[in-house]
């Protein structure tokens, strides 16, 4: 405080103070929002351990390795039993994103190419702003058209071929959902990281004697790969975390792990979700050690998905 | 070429849509085909009064005992399901039955209001209340308020009311106006009195039903209704949040109150603090193309323990 009445006497001193007081308060502000990110994963880590090392009331404590790996939601009768797994339900949760990415990365970038670079000016316009729209549609309205329409086109698409799905709950409708809910994130990145595209490098494949499409495909596509790859660690960490969506069209499989997509599922989030406004005790502390494990496959996703666009290496962009 | 390309893509997705759209044309049901099991989650009071009433009381509060691949759905869900899978099997409350779907005889007995008063229809959950302790209320005007209401649950008014929402009420004998003088609170003026009604997200409709009309007869004091689930009947009104903001006057369960649930610290609750006000029917509901149209309680067991494994087995019976 003396350091600052001296200065405030020097000259132009009541600017430098303001400047000094704006640092201090904007530096603040900073700590206060990143520190919510502590709190809330703090809360969930303390509420999501005690189920693995307290008595649970008398149910004894949930082995972390049967936990882990285990191929039964739950064995027993619930609110009197502690065999909770979540194994199998890690890895349907993994086999769901992937496929969904599979399906939605390509049409994603490819429509964002041609957003950015083939359509015309005003057909470009108008798709840009569609595509804002359907990325900002809350994932709820997502899930009433998949337990609308979806169900029911599995159910019928199930039919034609011969298999009986249940009801068209399968991993195959989870997997059209999330696909439908993550292309327009993927385009609307995509096509920014494209349109940055420096026109030189363009010019020269062009000069080169390359054709229009051939530019497309191997110079700028590959010139974009750091913002195509970002938006696909965007639209990996969407499917990760997609709870109501996939829980009106999954189907709430509670034991053995499946890999047929005409069968039943369930995700960590959906889960998560199931039930949870009804339950009490041990049943409910368990969903906050399955928040744990969500995040950290969120968090082991994303570093290998980060890991890998460093490797992919940079182009340099405008 | 690229156009055609196209063109032929958009017509197979719009193919398939269509598909999805118009109902299948197909008569004849495929008695060879899989009975697809729909169920609620094991925290539901629906699951708990289907299964006690099946005599299939393991599967209550447990997915182990099920047959394997059932299919995990919220009441709305199931009634969609039923409409969409032509093999599909599921159970709903009576109220909630509309005639898109099919509702199974159980034990040869219609699923209709009339057999669940008539006491023939077996299949069904008891609808419970609990209030709390003496002197345990906001304020004085609070308790009279809610000891008029118990007392008003056991009337032919509130019966039709009951009635009227698709759940059964219990015989009653008394009117209203019989009663009410021994409840003089109702005479006064309570827009000023506030009481909270929670519990079952089942009985919500029957609740809100109820407040409304006895509101009318009891100097229209406001009834806040925060319907959140059978379990939180006893932790809002006798349990550990009852001082909370969450805390309630009133709370309803769709369930038998569980041992637990009827003490508090190792005191048993007084019989005058919970009771039950009316039953609720719970039916099998199949697609309306199925051509069963009698269920056994042995039969709903061994179809959702896995027994009888496709429709065939049911049908011969």
């Amino acid at each position: 405080m003396q350091n600052l009445a001296n200065i405030r006497k020097s000259k132009n001193g009541k600017q430098k103070v303001i400047d000094i007081v704006a640092k201090n308060f904007l530096f603040f502000l900073a700590i206060l929002s990143s520190s919510f990110i502590f709190i809330v994963v703090g809360v969930i880590i303390v509420k999501g351990i005690t189920p693995f090392i307290s008595d649970n009331n008398g149910l004894g404590s949930v082995n972390f390795y049967k936990f882990i790996t285990g191929n039964t939601w739950l064995t027993g009768e619930a609110f009197n039993s502690n065999l909770y797994s979540v194994g199998f339900i890690i890895l349907s949760t993994l086999f769901i994103a992937f496929l969904s990415l599979l399906i939605s990365f390509p049409i994603g970038v490819l429509t964002a190419l041609f957003i950015a670079k083939i359509a015309p000016k005003k057909l470009a316009e108008s798709l840009r702003t569609v595509t804002e729209l359907l990325a900002s549609i809350p994932s709820i309205i997502y899930g009433l058209f998949g337990a609308g329409l979806v169900l029911k086109f599995v159910y019928n698409l199930s039919a034609l071929i011969g298999y009986q799905s249940k009801g068209g709950n399968s991993i195959l409708a989870s997997v059209i959902v999330l696909a439908i809910m993550t292309i327009p994130t993927i385009t609307s990145i995509s096509e920014v990281a494209i349109r940055s595209v420096d026109k030189e490098i363009i010019h020269g494949s062009l000069a080169l004697g390359a054709t229009p499409m051939q530019t497309n495909f191997k110079v700028v596509l590959a010139a974009a790969k750091s913002g195509i790859f970002t938006s696909a660690i965007l639209g990996i960490g969407r499917v990760l975390g997609e709870a109501t969506a996939v829980s009106l069209v999954a189907g709430g499989r509670r034991s053995g792990l499946s890999f047929n997509l005409l069968d039943t599922t369930s995700t960590l989030t959906t889960t998560m979700l199931e039930g949870m406004k009804e339950t009490v005790g041990l049943d409910y502390d368990i969903r906050f050690s399955v928040g744990i494990i969500l995040m950290i496959v969120i968090l082991l996703t994303n570093l290998i998905l980060n890991t890998i666009k460093k490797k992919v290496g940079h182009v340099h962009v405008k | 070429m690229k156009k055609i390309k196209s063109l032929i893509l958009v017509m197979t997705v719009l193919l398939a849509f269509g598909l999805a759209a118009c109902n299948s044309e197909e008569e004849t049901f495929n008695a060879e085909s899989n009975i697809t099991v729909y169920t609620r989650d094991t925290t539901s009071g629906t699951r708990a009064g289907f299964m006690g009433g099946i005599g299939f009381d393991e599967a209550e509060s447990s997915d182990s005992v099920l047959v394997e691949g059932f299919v995990i759905k919220d009441n709305t869900g199931i009634m969609t399901s039923m409409q969409t899978d032509e093999f599909g099997i599921g159970y709903v409350s009576l109220a909630s039955l509309t005639n898109e779907i099919k509702g199974l005889s159980f034990n040869g007995v219609e699923p209709t209001v009339e057999n669940v008063i008539n006491n023939t229809y077996d299949l069904k959950r008891p609808f419970n209340w609990m209030v709390r302790a003496e002197g345990d209320y906001p304020s004085q005007a609070v308790e009279d308020i809610v000891e008029a209401f118990i007392a008003f649950l056991g009337t032919t008014d509130a019966a039709d009311i009951i009635n009227n929402e698709g759940a059964v009420a219990l015989p009653a004998s008394d009117t209203w106006d019989d009663i009410k003088a021994e409840y003089p609170i109702t005479e006064q003026d309570n827009s000023g009195v506030t009481v909270r009604f929670g519990g079952s997200d089942s009985i919500q409709k029957v609740a809100e039903a109820l407040s409304q009309a006895f509101s009318a007869k009891a100097g229209n004091f406001v009834a806040d209704h925060d319907h959140t689930g059978s379990g939180d009947a006893y932790k809002r009104v006798v349990g550990d949040q009852k001082d909370e903001s969450v805390g309630k006057d009133v709370g309803f369960a769709s369930r038998p109150f569980k041992d637990t649930e009827l003490e508090v610290g190792g005191v048993a609750l007084p019989e005058t603090q919970y009771g039950q006000l009316a039953w609720d029917a719970i039916v099998a509901i199949v697609h309306v193309g199925n051509p069963v149209s009698n269920v056994t309680a042995d039969d709903l067991k061994k179809i959702y323990e896995g027994t009888y494994t496709i429709w065939s087995d049911l049908i011969s019976e």
